[in-house]
């Protein structure tokens, strides 16, 4: 797909995201100047409508931006920031600008009290929380799904972190919001967890491909025996794999995001981020493999790469939550075939 | 990176209305088609069948109007493909034709050669096999030696050709064979029609399989004469033309479909009280599905658009023969109830069929082997 913000995406990220930023990163320091480029180019707000400030190009178009994301390793939340700024537009609610991020809000409980809305739980593995501004989720009060806008600078944030070292932190929620800080969405757009785990498949095909990149350059590269060691079969055929991997992962995502807000959503993201998942566990491996001793050191940089799509398995659904929830809607499916709901799980999704 | 990018197959492909009156065609002709039957997934032989569903207008569908096709595009034609494998239609007599053999002559064939041939497999009529491999010539299509040589108006065949799959009830053969030398390995390299019901010398044995099946055949071209005529396509270009019909033949729905029967038998068994265990092995199958599908239709698209997709053909056959050769796997960890061949409980039947039939999957069409040195290849190792 020809795309000018995917050229401005690649480009930027290509100039920017470093080794070293990645390695910083890791140990908390947040890359604040590539954030403000990411911002006054627009990135943040691609998936918004455009009668909302977004630059109105197709959803499967704006999306793609996270994919270009995840290929470069880019230590900061534009795809958490790209989905709650569209959360909040849909819901007309305010965007303040700034890093935002996103939580699954399925196991907040919410009720009125008087105007406003009391938010209590506790929020787990939120990414990126102790630099964003805001933490934008959906949680159902009185049936409805709601989307909660929460300031992080009145909540307690326990700082923890996912196997790249980029913060996962965790929140015990008990407050009651500002009455403009709670609004019924006007029409469902996926859960949280379902917009989550769409992030994270399109960010692991990206970084698939890096890690593919990296093996095959390494391979041509490396001399044994008086060879590359990429014309040993055994190291082909291992590359072949991981192609196979990548280019499965990169359609499933591609494909949830080609339905994003339709009623197919929510079957090809649960494919999507399963699929993803089990590719990380090959692809990583296999990449390991190729790149012998020195791809096990902090100092090679493939560990950024494999340690992410490692870690974004747990990310809003492991593999075992979503591969259980289409294999119920498979089997509970009122198609007279198993292949019915698999055609109409692309087309139409989900039967009611 | 291109060879992992599969562009989404175009909008509004999806045909609901053509599914529709497939399945209702299907619903009605293979009403006391069995699960044992369906097993058999394209390996199952009918002409009867072929011509019915000739006759509805779903073979030869991408052909042109004026050679008996119906001039529609890819996307239909794979709607109709897919809806035929999952109901484990017997569809082999026209298959093979329908898919390569047919294209193949529009693409390089004679006037003549389309007009006589292309109506009639369109009609449903014609059983095509290919004559690729050789004793000594399987994965290494170079190191063919069968050979024609030019004679006063034809050729001469010498030459043996084995695992021919259906040459002993088909009407044509695509034979490659040698018609020169040349330095150039893949040089010298030519195709033929060969009508096999019209033509002398040629041999057609028996190879039965493991399963005790007769799919495969050895076929011998003694002194055989070909008349000039036969030529498909330009002398010496035979290893080109072959290549191109490669993604044709490795990308469809039948790379991951052959194992279907067996996992509508499996879900018909777990369906009611499925553990949480059950569900999440039928949930992956399902998202590997899900994702096959839509990698081999988005093959479909480049084809249809007159693109070549050989790399993304051979990464849709490498992952699509690894997902069907593991249902049987699956099957067993979810499900304990023995393979019987033959058998009156239908899963069982359907399990021991495709439990035989497994081994092939990752041989026929090009070995997993050879698929990942090609697709290596695409990847730039030097």
């Amino acid at each position: 797909m020809e795309s000018m913000i995917h050229d401005m995406a690649e480009r930027l990220f290509r100039d920017h995201v470093t080794h070293r930023m990645r390695e910083d990163a890791a140990s908390g320091q947040c890359p604040e100047a590539l954030w403000t480029q990411i911002e006054e180019a627009g990135l943040t707000m691609a998936l918004v409508p455009e009668d909302a400030g977004g630059f109105g190009v197709p959803p499967a178009e704006a999306l793609g931006l996270l994919r270009i994301a995840g290929a470069h390793g880019l230590p900061l939340p534009l795809a958490e920031t790209l989905i709650a700024n569209a959360v909040l537009a849909t819901a007309n609610m305010a965007l303040p600008g700034g890093r935002l991020t996103i939580a699954e809000g399925e196991a907040l409980r919410l009720e009125q009290r008087g105007k406003r809305v009391h938010a209590s739980g506790h929020l787990t593995l939120v990414p990126f929380a102790r630099w964003a501004s805001l933490i934008v989720t959906i949680a159902v009060l009185d049936g409805t799904d709601h989307v909660l806008s929460l300031p992080v600078k009145v909540l307690n944030v326990a700082p923890a972190q996912d196997l790249a070292g980029m913060p996962r932190d965790d929140i015990k929620l008990d407050h009651t919001l500002a009455e403009t800080d709670a609004v019924p969405l006007p029409r469902p757009m996926g859960g949280m967890r379902q917009l989550g785990a769409l992030i994270r498949s399109l960010a692991a095909a990206g970084a698939m491909e890096t890690i593919l990149e990296m093996s095959i350059q390494y391979a041509n590269d490396r001399v044994q025996f008086g060879r590359p060691i990429g014309k040993f079969q055994a190291i082909q055929h291992n590359l072949a794999t991981m192609a196979g991997e990548t280019a499965a992962s990169r359609t499933a995502a591609e494909m949830a995001a080609g339905s994003y807000d339709t009623p197919a959503f929510a079957l090809t993201v649960a494919a999507a981020k399963a699929r993803a998942g089990e590719a990380a566990e090959k692809v990583g491996a296999l990449a390991h493999q190729i790149h012998g001793a020195i791809g096990y050191t902090q100092e090679h940089a493939l560990h950024h790469f494999t340690k992410r799509i490692w870690g974004w398995r747990d990310d809003f659904g492991t593999e075992l939550d979503w591969t259980r929830e289409l294999g119920r809607a498979a089997l509970s499916s009122p198609h007279d075939t198993f292949w019915h709901f698999i055609t109409d799980s692309a087309a139409k999704g989900a039967p009611a | 990176m291109t060879l992992t990018a599969f562009s989404p197959p175009p909008p509004g492909t999806d045909f609901d209305d053509l599914r529709q009156e497939v399945r209702t065609f299907l619903a009605e002709e293979l009403a006391d088609f069995p699960p044992e039957k369906r097993a058999k997934s394209w390996n199952g032989f009918s002409r009867d069948f072929s011509r019915k569903l000739a006759q509805r207008g779903w073979v030869g569908m991408t052909f042109p109007k004026e050679y008996g096709g119906h001039a529609r595009n890819a996307l239909e034609r794979y709607v109709v493909s897919e809806e035929l494998l999952a109901a484990g239609a017997p569809v082999i007599s026209h298959w093979i034709a329908d898919r390569q053999s047919g294209p193949l002559i529009l693409a390089k064939g004679t006037d003549d050669q389309k007009r006589r041939i292309v109506p009639r497999i369109a009609a449903g009529e014609l059983c095509f096999c290919i004559g690729m491999s050789e004793p000594d010539s399987g994965s290494d299509l170079a190191a063919t030696r069968t050979m024609a040589t030019e004679v006063e108006g034809g050729f001469r065949i010498n030459g043996t050709k084995v695992w021919t799959t259906y040459a002993h009830v088909a009407d044509y053969m695509i034979l490659f064979c040698r018609t020169g030398k040349s330095d150039d390995r893949h040089g010298g390299m030519s195709q033929f029609l060969v009508d096999l019901k019209a033509t002398d010398n040629i041999q057609i044995t028996p190879i039965i399989d493991l399963s005790g099946e007769h799919h495969f055949n050895q076929v011998v071209f003694d002194d055989t004469f070909l008349p000039s005529d036969a030529l498909l396509g330009e002398k010496g270009e035979g290893w080109s033309q072959v290549m191109s019909e490669l993604a044709f033949e490795r990308s469809g729905p039948e790379r991951f479909l052959s194992s279907f029967a067996l996992i509508e038998e499996l879900i018909r068994l777990l369906r009611d009280d499925a553990t949480e265990a059950q569900q999440a092995e039928i949930g992956r199958l399902s998202a590997h599905l899900m994702v096959l599908r839509q990698m081999s239709r988005s093959v479909a698209g480049m084809l249809n658009e007159g693109e070549n997709p050989s790399l993304q053909a051979a990464i849709v056959k490498d992952l699509g023969a690894l997902f069907e050769k593991d249902i049987p796997r699956l099957a067993r960890s979810l499900v304990s109830r023995p393979a019987v061949p033959g058998g009156s409980d239908s899963y069982a039947a359907v399990l021991a069929y495709t439990e035989l039939a497994v081994p092939s999957f990752s041989l026929r069409g090009g070995t997993r082997e050879i698929l990942r040195g090609i697709i290596a290849r695409g990847l730039g190792l030097r």
